[in-house]
């Protein structure tokens, strides 16, 4: 029987996440091999968490939050790195992909592989965290719905990201440049009260300082306005949701290519 | 006319080339990948900036001798990008093994390339430390040295490391957990007298940590005696060049492919 027999009809726009599970287990067990990049996913952040406890240790509580935020942001990048090795080093999307599997669940379930492979240092910066700020339950819960819509949005931008390039050397230097310039130049690991006022329009509809915000003004670290929580949280959840859709497109159209 | 085959090989010019042709390819890498150019000139500064968010004002000198010899360190890193590409993706190593290059001339080459690529920033740090505090002549022959010697030693690590990775995957990390922890546990962006007792124990066996005292101690940005200085830079030397040795002896020329 051949398979394009009984392929559900549905319209072009609508995703199918066929094989989701299979592949998002598939590559849940590859990135878990990768133990030196486990441990290394948070070496920024322990890096500045290390300036922070030296150099000004009141802030250790914001940079930490911050640490989580950025943590997750991170494995855009991580997807970013893995679709192109898949692609460019290894042509395996091809094997993939002549499968059932469909091309969202291919980028998504990379993206959740990923996600769990990478949880651990994450839950123990949450552990650190909670043990020295005592977050309430809602508080813990606006870090942890704020940091997956962060995600989402990484996850996004580094899978289209990966697709435009050829060669794995080429992708690097770009790696950095997106995760250092929107994870550590705004305020994510200091308080947004340090950011200059006149561009703090700015901090707040960048995803990963809009979450860090949103979870200082809930901690009480910084003060926002209604119209700051809801341009933080509008364009978080906004930017994130746009993103996830076109790297959705973007996977269908771009898949085979390489 | 020469042909490869026809002459005498000796015929050839057999020496003096390395570093221009290396020149060329850093300069050619950046030129083509303006990212490739930005990105390591952004980490430094991004800290930097960091660094001067949350710390007192009176350090800021200090973080910016820091950033250079951060950046210095990184090279080390981008020596293990390039050598790992060229040895695992595009398997030329052979090549280079088969030229008339030798090992030593083969890492001074990726060295001098990467040096391009971190060479814009050194240069902005080194005008923006000429605006934070007064350096005098010796203060610049001193970090001038200073990063010549962590340049060699860390490029020997990078090529040393890179040449025991087997898959192209483990670039990246590797060389992230290395250089970083290196750079972060010597005091590059803080005095030594602000980390913890056990932690200043273990800074006082890296290289990195006597050049940073060094270029601290004679910009006069943390007070040092000069037989402490002396001593600084006869540690740094000392431990520069057994670091190099160590590396250069782990670093395998000939075995290239995938072991």
């Amino acid at each position: 029987m051949l398979r394009t027999e009984h392929a559900p009809v549905r319209a072009p726009w609508v995703p199918s996440f066929r094989g989701l599970g299979a592949f998002f287990l598939c590559e849940f067990r590859v990135q878990f091999h990768e133990k030196i990049s486990i441990v290394t996913s948070t070496i920024v952040q322990v890096v500045v968490l290390v300036f922070v406890g030296l150099l000004a240790p009141g802030l250790f509580g914001v940079a930490l939050v911050g640490a989580i935020i950025f943590s997750f942001f991170t494995l855009g990048g991580r997807v970013q790195n893995e679709a192109a090795y898949v692609r460019v080093d290894h042509r395996l999307n091809q094997l993939y992909l002549a499968s059932p599997l469909t091309a969202e669940s291919y980028f998504f379930g990379m993206a959740l592989g990923v996600l769990v492979a990478y949880l651990p240092p994450i839950v123990i910066l949450f552990v650190l965290a909670e043990g020295l700020l005592l977050m309430s339950a809602a508080t813990a819960a606006v870090l942890l719905g704020v940091s997956l819509v962060v995600w989402l949005f990484a996850i996004s931008v580094g899978y289209v990201v990966s697709t435009l390039f050829k060669t794995m050397r080429a992708i690097w230097p770009w790696q950095s440049l997106i995760y250092t310039l929107f994870g550590v130049l705004p305020p994510v690991f200091y308080p947004l009260a340090y950011f200059p006022a006149a561009l703090r329009w700015l901090a707040l509809i960048i995803p990963p300082s809009a979450a860090a915000a949103l979870v200082q003004g809930s901690l009480g670290d910084s003060t926002l306005s209604t119209g700051d929580v809801t341009l933080a949280a509008g364009s978080l959840v906004f930017e994130a949701l746009v993103l996830f859709a076109f790297a959705l497109y973007w996977a269908r159209r771009t898949v085979m290519e390489t | 006319m020469a042909t490869a085959t026809g002459g005498a090989p000796g015929a050839l010019p057999q020496h003096g080339r390395v570093l221009p042709a290396f020149g060329i390819i850093g300069w050619r890498w950046i030129s083509r990948n303006p990212a490739s150019a930005i990105s390591p000139i952004l980490l430094p500064f991004v800290f930097l900036y960091f660094l001067r968010l949350i710390s007192p004002i009176a350090l800021f000198p200090l973080e910016v001798v820091g950033a250079m010899l951060f950046t210095t360190i990184n090279v080390g890193n981008w020596v293990l990008a390039d050598s790992a590409t060229w040895r695992i993706e595009l398997g030329i190593q052979d090549l280079f093994v088969a030229s008339p290059l030798n090992k030593m001339r083969y890492l001074f080459g990726i060295a001098f390339s990467n040096l391009i690529a971190a060479a814009p920033a050194l240069v902005a740090l080194a005008i923006l430390l000429g605006f934070a505090t007064p350096v005098s002549p010796l203060g610049w022959a001193v970090l001038v040295g200073s990063i010549t010697v962590l340049w060699v030693l860390f490029s020997a690590i990078g090529i040393a490391l890179s040449s025991r990775l087997g898959s192209y995957r483990e670039v990246w990390p590797v060389g992230s957990l290395a250089f970083t922890t290196l750079g972060l546990l010597s005091p590059l962006y803080y005095p030594l007298s602000v980390l913890p007792p056990v932690w200043r124990e273990v800074a006082l066996f890296l290289p990195a940590t006597y050049a940073a005292l060094l270029i601290q101690g004679t910009l006069g940005l943390v007070p040092q005696s000069s037989v402490e200085l002396a001593l600084d830079g006869a540690i740094l030397i000392a431990l520069a060049v057994i670091g190099t040795v160590v590396a250069i002896s782990l670093y395998r020329w000939r075995t290239s492919g995938a072991g």
